[in-house]
């Protein structure tokens, strides 16, 4: 069997993980990061995107608030690329008491976070679509930050500074040597062969899967995985981020993200974070509540609904994940269960990702005897140099001066011929959805209805695939967008999903391909 | 205005009707919001493809058909209108050049090389037709939609009645220099350009092997199609043939050309880009129809109405954020909805799912029914996928089940007024 070395072993491909590989890696630590699927498929890449000022926070949970603003501080100096600088509303609708307006600033100004009162006509200036009844506005420094640039910016700095990412690689078991932990079994779900890691220390930065990492080294973490389901709308109802004035609960914020608005969230205790199913009564929920922010909202296109599961961590049992901290844990497990050589982070938010990631590699230092502090708070991960906010036409001005002769394979994305192939030169996969994770690939309003097809006889002939391989990927790529679309199928993309089904069912023929 | 008959939606299903009613002398008006689903589909009349195998011969497998599938809108069609209505299109559009009929499907390559049964194909798909197996060649110009050499993959592993296919893929640039529209709209135009067919003819010729057939993507011209695939196949000296690919689609807007002039000279009248946001009724009859392109709304009275505004894709029908399930201008009763709170769509994308079988049920004259079987309206015939019953693209049924029903409302429209 294949083994490898190193120190420090990251267990987990999200923005947590990612962060911790980078923050070792730069630390000079020799780092192996392992995720069982693609960067940021689990929780990172399921979330609205926001960006948190800690206002949400700031009444319930000012910890967390407290966290999150010092964070949004660091990251707009540090990730700028990966964050749209939106800004944040909190508003009272007709169903908020305004006098919870006095208590959210009262909370913000002990945690720290910004905010000012604007006269309501004023934000109902800023955002025509809100509720005309909208009583009372706040501001708040809230943005919306693109997960996957911001994982991948975090690997490819680890990289440069000599990490290793190994994605599709399953933990099978955590070694051990008596009470230490020694490294890990891991499991290539593409070609199916094992290989050992030796690790002299073991980071669990899994999230919602940190329970069930923790238990291989027989020791009990209480992660306990809250779903929330989320709505990508076709158009961006709002270009600030916007929450209900009140305690944190369902459907209550709408976050403007790339080209879409996403609408969120429900908190569920779930059994298990790999079985997250959305109902229609959560999604008629979601509806509803976007209604009280944005009249109208139902008549909107709904372009898609998926779930995440937080990663909540608690010392006892709770049957209401809402009440669990949106704050992280750190837990060593050495003082903690007298397991050396592994750490634990888990709980958080993806805003603090950094700190996280800062505090579980001091951790993993402590157990190496290793005194090197963080860098990651001065840094600035690669592409965000320049301090500049990604902006809606970002990619519109960088193209926009020059007359284009380049295919555009995703009209929706504008994904040229070009950067499609480059993508998938470098990611050298065979599965489109990791493409879709890198480059937006089948994201906008045909959910891939005309991208699939292209996509796919480009990858055949990229990637050298034969048919059967080709189909294959062409298959569940159809596959995995209707999971997300059927739920939530009505109005205009119940038109587009016809003409996307009649693309592939009537004129191509798919079902009846080889594979 | 006073019309004969009014008909709604100018896709296959209305053109159908509207241009059998013109044929026999009636005052018709056609009316849509937009020209219709020609535009997205091939030129091909496919009746009845797949049950759920291959059909090799449908006008032997309809009786077998429509008796499993009672609720099937062609249930509701007297024997024999099928194939007259199949006989009919053929010769009344002689510009496409249609090929073949109900006794045996052709058997086409669609563009990733899956294999589609068709019972009318336009002349300039019909050397695609692999029944006997044989060489192709597919040739790609450089079309973001169209991958030959994944198609030809594909095919070349189809085993039809043991006749096997040897396909092959070769890519020619065209002299595209400086021009960004690659869309084959723009293929389409480009290829009427004499010098582009010159450069392409260059090319190909010494790479092309004896016995060869040769494959393009669906865009050999538009106004001028019969000419540039007639010229190809003489100067390459091979047949040639298009392959259908992603919208939109250039044999389909050939189809609507052709429909639309045929109509138009036959004395019919189009209002594309005029829909219907309401009706006048009375007595169980519709009286007019009234369109609101501009400020001013226009009826449009008539003795009959024809319902052509297809199914979902095209707005004819439509679903609501609370699942509730509408027709668009009648709102009328319609069949085969999922119960309250049911799902309406299954989670595997290949499974067919509860709505799709949704339209308003039809009478034997194709009028709407209510749930106790009688016509909502006495002169409102409908056609096309507005109608219940039908899955069109597992069945490979879609402009079968428009051509049919759209002639088989005008036939009791005609035989109403007689």
């Amino acid at each position: 069997m294949a083994s490898l070395q190193t120190e420090a072993l990251v267990i987990g491909g999200g923005s947590t993980g990612a962060g911790v590989a980078r923050d070792a890696a730069m630390r000079g630590l020799r780092t192996v990061l392992v995720e069982r699927k693609d960067l940021a498929d689990g929780t990172t890449g399921r979330f609205h995107g926001l960006l948190h000022s800690g206002g949400r926070y700031a009444v319930k949970d000012p910890d967390a608030a407290k966290e999150c603003i010092a964070e949004n501080v660091i990251l707009r100096q540090t990730a700028s690329d990966c964050i749209e600088d939106t800004g944040g509303l909190f508003v009272c609708t007709p169903w908020d008491d305004p006098a919870f307006g006095d208590e959210f600033v009262a909370g913000c100004r002990a945690t720290g976070v910004p905010v000012e009162e604007i006269r309501a006509a004023e934000a109902l200036r800023r955002e025509p679509r809100l509720h005309p009844d909208t009583s009372r506005a706040f501001t708040v420094p809230d943005a919306a930050i693109d997960a996957w640039k911001l994982v991948w910016g975090c690997a490819r700095s680890a990289e440069e500074h000599g990490a290793r990412i190994l994605l599709y690689h399953r933990v099978l078991e955590l070694e051990r040597d008596g009470r230490k932990v020694t490294g890990a079994l891991v499991h290539n779900e593409l070609t199916g062969e094992e290989l050992r890691i030796h690790a002299d220390v073991v980071i669990n930065a899994a999230g919602a899967w940190a329970g069930q990492i923790a238990e291989l080294a027989g020791c009990r973490v209480n992660v306990l995985p809250g779903k929330g389901i989320m709505i990508a709308m076709n158009h961006r109802l709002v270009n600030t981020v916007v929450n209900r004035c009140k305690m944190p609960a369902d459907g209550d914020i709408i976050v403007p993200i790339r080209t879409v608005c996403v609408v969120g969230t429900t908190d569920t205790r779930v059994a298990d974070p790999d079985e997250l199913e959305v109902t229609q009564s959560e999604i008629g929920e979601m509806l509803d509540e976007g209604e009280k922010l944005v009249p109208g909202f139902r008549e909107a296109r709904a372009l898609r609904v998926w779930a995440g599961a937080r990663p909540l961590f608690s010392l006892e049992e709770v049957s209401d994940t809402r009440e669990v901290t949106r704050s992280h844990a750190l837990l060593d497990h050495r003082e903690r269960d007298g397991v050396e050589g592994l750490v634990t982070i888990t709980g958080g938010k993806t805003t603090t990702f950094r700190l996280m990631a800062e505090v579980a590699v001091d951790a993993a230092c402590e157990q190496l005897g290793v005194d090197r502090s963080s860098r990651t708070a001065e840094e600035p991960l690669p592409g965000s140099d320049d301090g500049r906010f990604y902006f809606l036409g970002s990619r519109l001005r960088a193209r926009e001066p020059v007359p284009q002769t380049d295919e555009i394979i995703c009209e929706c994305e504008l994904i040229t011929r070009e950067r499609l192939e480059e993508a998938m030169r470098r990611r050298g996969t065979a599965n489109l959805d990791d493409i879709r994770r890198t480059v937006r690939l089948g994201m906008g309003p045909c959910q891939g209805g005309f991208c699939t097809y292209r996509a796919t006889g480009i990858l055949h002939a990229v990637e050298r695939l034969d048919h059967r391989a080709a189909n294959a990927s062409l298959i569940s790529f159809l596959q995995e967008r209707w999971k997300g679309v059927h739920p939530i199928l009505y109005g205009d993309q119940a038109r587009q999903a016809w003409l996307d089904d009649w693309i592939f069912q009537g004129l191509l023929g798919v079902q009846h391909l080889p594979t | 205005m006073t019309y004969d008959t009014v008909v709604i939606g100018a896709g296959v299903a209305g053109l159908t009707a509207a241009l059998r009613l013109a044929d026999e002398g009636k005052r018709v008006l056609v009316t849509a919001k937009g020209v219709g689903s020609t535009h997205l589909a091939p030129a091909t009349i496919d009746v009845l493809g797949f049950d759920p195998g291959p059909v090799a011969r449908p006008a032997e497998a309809l009786p077998a058909f429509t008796a499993a599938n009672p609720e099937h809108p062609y249930a509701r069609l007297q024997p024999g209108l099928i194939a007259a209505s199949v006989e009919w299109f053929k010769e009344r559009l002689p510009a496409i050049g249609y090929q073949g009929g109900m006794e045996e499907n052709f058997l086409l390559p669609t563009a990733v090389g899956a294999v589609k049964p068709s019972a009318l194909v336009p002349e300039t798909m019909a050397a695609g037709d692999l029944r006997a197996g044989g060489q192709c060649v597919f040739v790609g110009l450089g079309l973001k939609d169209f991958y030959p050499a994944y198609l030809a993959e594909n095919l070349a592993e189809a085993r039809l009645d043991g006749h096997a296919v040897s396909a092959r893929a070769i890519e020619v640039s065209l002299p595209l220099a400086g021009r960004p529209d690659r869309s084959s709209a723009g293929f389409a135009r480009l290829l009427e350009e004499r010098s582009v067919r010159d450069a392409l003819v260059r090319e190909l010729t010494p790479k092309l092997e004896q016995d060869e057939r040769v494959g393009f993507p669906a865009v050999l011209g538009l106004a001028r199609a019969g000419e540039v695939w007639r010229e190809l196949e003489a100067r390459l000296a091979r047949p040639v043939f298009e392959v259908a690919t992603l919208p939109p689609s250039l044999s389909g807007i050939r189809l609507y050309n052709a429909m639309s002039s045929a109509l138009r000279e036959a004395g019919g009248r189009m209002h594309v880009g005029e829909p219907v946001v309401r009706a006048e009724t009375s007595g169980g009859r519709v009286e007019a129809v009234i369109t609101q392109p501009t400020a001013r709304a226009t009826a449009y009275r008539a003795d009959s109405f024809v319902l052509a505004t297809g199914g979902f894709a095209s707005g004819g029908l439509q679903v609501d954020s609370y699942g509730e399930v509408s027709e668009s201008v009648f709102d009328l009763p319609l069949v085969d909805t999922p119960p309250p709170g049911g799902s309406r769509f299954l989670p595997d994308y290949f499974a067919e799912h509860p709505l799709n079988r949704v339209g308003v049920a039809v009478d034997d004259r194709l009028r709407p029914m209510t749930a106790d079987g009688r016509p909502v309206y006495q002169n409102l015939h409908a056609s096309g996928a507005t109608v219940a019953g039908a899955c069109p693209w597992h069945e490979a049924s879609g402009n079968g089940l428009s051509l049919a029903t759209g002639y088989a409302a005008a036939a009791a429209i005609l035989e109403g007024a007689s």
